[in-house]
């Protein structure tokens, strides 16, 4: 194997094909090794994804931040792949988290949707998701998109701790701490281990892409001149 | 600035170059401006020995800032008429469908008057910036030696009095239309008022700036800032409730400083973050 192919192999296919696998374990083991709840039954075993996908909802968001500010400090359109590429994961994720978060409430308190302080932050956080994704696709200057991108994804930083601190104001019914057998513990922690690094794979990939896309732009308008 | 209805209200020195009349708009020196520093000397007169000092002049070019874009609207009547005339018809309409009897209406009163007052704001943050980007007068404003945090603390304070109109129309429509006791403690529901419209002109400046950028600012502001307020919008709601049911204890303060807290860390996020936003 060429030191070439040899890079290639071990950035891209190994660790897709790690990710694959895991996210195939935890799938199986969701179904296979979690005894069943008593009173849910099956609808219970939404929550081993449910946690998964909103844990990395949250921390896309978080790293969006980060790199928003790292690119507004440094001005590299790299720190900006990341941050959308976050973005991109991070809205996925909490698409997901409000989905199987509806499908969980319906099953174990008869009601799709309530306004409980950790539905509502869900909420708050999915629609700055959108909106943000919203805004950068009108704008056409990378830069300008980068920075827009930026202050917004800072700003919603910001304002989470105030979500989180007024929506706690009400009245919740969200379980804190649910009550879980050993086996069941050890898959949900498999299950939040395997799809974070399914998520970040995801993310890599994506950032990869909007890297060779800003490249391939550079190449056609040097081409152009 | 608002093209022909535009008002000649500017610093005596650059009385000749607003709104595109300077045939070679100077661009704003990036290095000259340090983000939240209302002190910072840009101005091309600060060597004036007629002249206090540099912070007499940052104040100064505040004021004719805030002045000029309240004397222009007062003009040109361009914006706020819309704005309360919305707000009016939301009222009405909400009105309309929640005919309840007092006990139930008490609980929703405080919603209801802060969704409308966001909804019909949103007209007044939204031409904050769209008017600046029409007819070159966005150029004019980078070419004045005014720092980016002044620009905004000024777009803010005509934003806050902008939203200041709207509840002097709407709160005592509310108290009508409901027959609630709305105003029966002005100085509570004052209080909550100032907070509520520092906090949401404080991220509707900043973000108008962002979605003036881009190509769909008409429908994008509302989308970006609604999830941004939703803390200070239930929180005002909620004081609001509590001041209709005239309970001010603990329970009202908390969400008062849920307010004071919102409006401190935007305001602050803005003047930091403006710098970026009008960034050419």
């Amino acid at each position: 194997m060429s030191q070439t192919a040899e890079k290639y192999f071990f950035n891209d296919y190994l660790w897709h094909a790690v990710a694959a696998v895991m996210v195939t374990t935890a799938i199986a083991a969701i179904f296979l090794l979690a005894p069943t709840e008593e009173t849910m039954g099956i609808a219970q075993r939404i929550v081993y994804i449910h946690v998964s996908v909103a844990w990395m909802g949250l921390a896309a968001f978080v790293l969006m931040a980060i790199t928003s500010g790292m690119y507004l400090f440094r001005r590299d359109l790299a720190w900006d792949h990341w941050s959308r590429a976050a973005l991109e994961i991070g809205w996925l994720c909490c698409s997901l988290t409000l989905a199987t978060g509806s499908l969980w409430a319906h099953a174990a308190w008869n009601i799709w949707w309530t306004w409980d302080p950790r539905l509502t932050t869900a909420f708050v956080l999915w629609a700055m998701y959108s909106a943000a994704l919203v805004l950068r696709g009108g704008v056409e200057d990378p830069h300008r998109r980068a920075r827009m991108g930026a202050i917004v994804a800072i700003i919603g930083m910001l304002d989470v701790p105030l979500v989180i601190m007024a929506t706690r104001w009400f009245r919740g019914i969200h379980p804190k701490s649910p009550q879980m057998e050993p086996t069941m513990r050890v898959v949900l922690l498999m299950s939040v281990v395997c799809f974070t690094l399914f998520f970040t794979m995801l993310l890599l990939l994506r950032r990869s892409q909007l890297r060779s896309a800003d490249m391939l732009e550079d190449l056609q308008a040097q081409a152009e001149a | 600035m608002t093209g022909r209805n535009t008002i000649n209200h500017h610093p005596p020195e650059y009385q000749n170059r607003c709104c595109g009349r300077s045939p070679t708009p100077r661009l704003r020196p990036k290095v000259s401006h340090s983000p939240g520093d209302l002190r910072s000397d840009v101005s091309a007169g600060s060597g004036d020995p007629r002249r206090t000092g540099v912070s007499q002049s940052q104040y100064q070019k505040f004021y004719w800032m805030v002045s000029k874009d309240l004397l222009s609207e007062c003009r040109s009547l361009r914006v706020w008429p819309a704005m309360l005339l919305l707000g009016v018809v939301v009222a009405m309409m909400f009105a309309m469908q929640t005919d309840l009897p007092p006990q139930q209406l008490r609980q929703i009163v405080g919603g209801l008057l802060w969704l409308t007052i966001f909804f019909a704001g949103t007209l007044a943050l939204d031409r904050s910036f769209a008017a600046e980007r029409e007819d070159g007068c966005w150029e004019g404003l980078l070419s004045y030696p005014v720092s980016p945090t002044c620009v905004y603390l000024a777009k803010l304070t005509v934003n806050v009095v902008a939203l200041a109109a709207l509840e002097c129309v709407l709160i005592p429509l509310f108290a009508i239309l409901t027959d609630l006791p709305l105003l029966a403690h002005p100085g509570p529901i004052i209080t909550v008022a100032l907070l509520g419209n520092l906090g949401i002109a404080a991220v509707g400046t900043l973000l108008s700036a962002v979605a003036s950028t881009g190509k769909q600012s008409s429908y994008l502001l509302p989308l970006l800032v609604l999830p941004m307020v939703i803390p200070l919008v239930l929180g005002a709601a909620e004081a609001t409730r509590l001041a209709v049911e005239h309970d001010f204890g603990p329970s009202w303060w908390r969400w008062v400083e849920l307010l004071g807290a919102f409006a401190i860390v935007f305001v602050t996020a803005g003047i930091a973050l403006f710098e970026f936003a009008v960034e050419e």
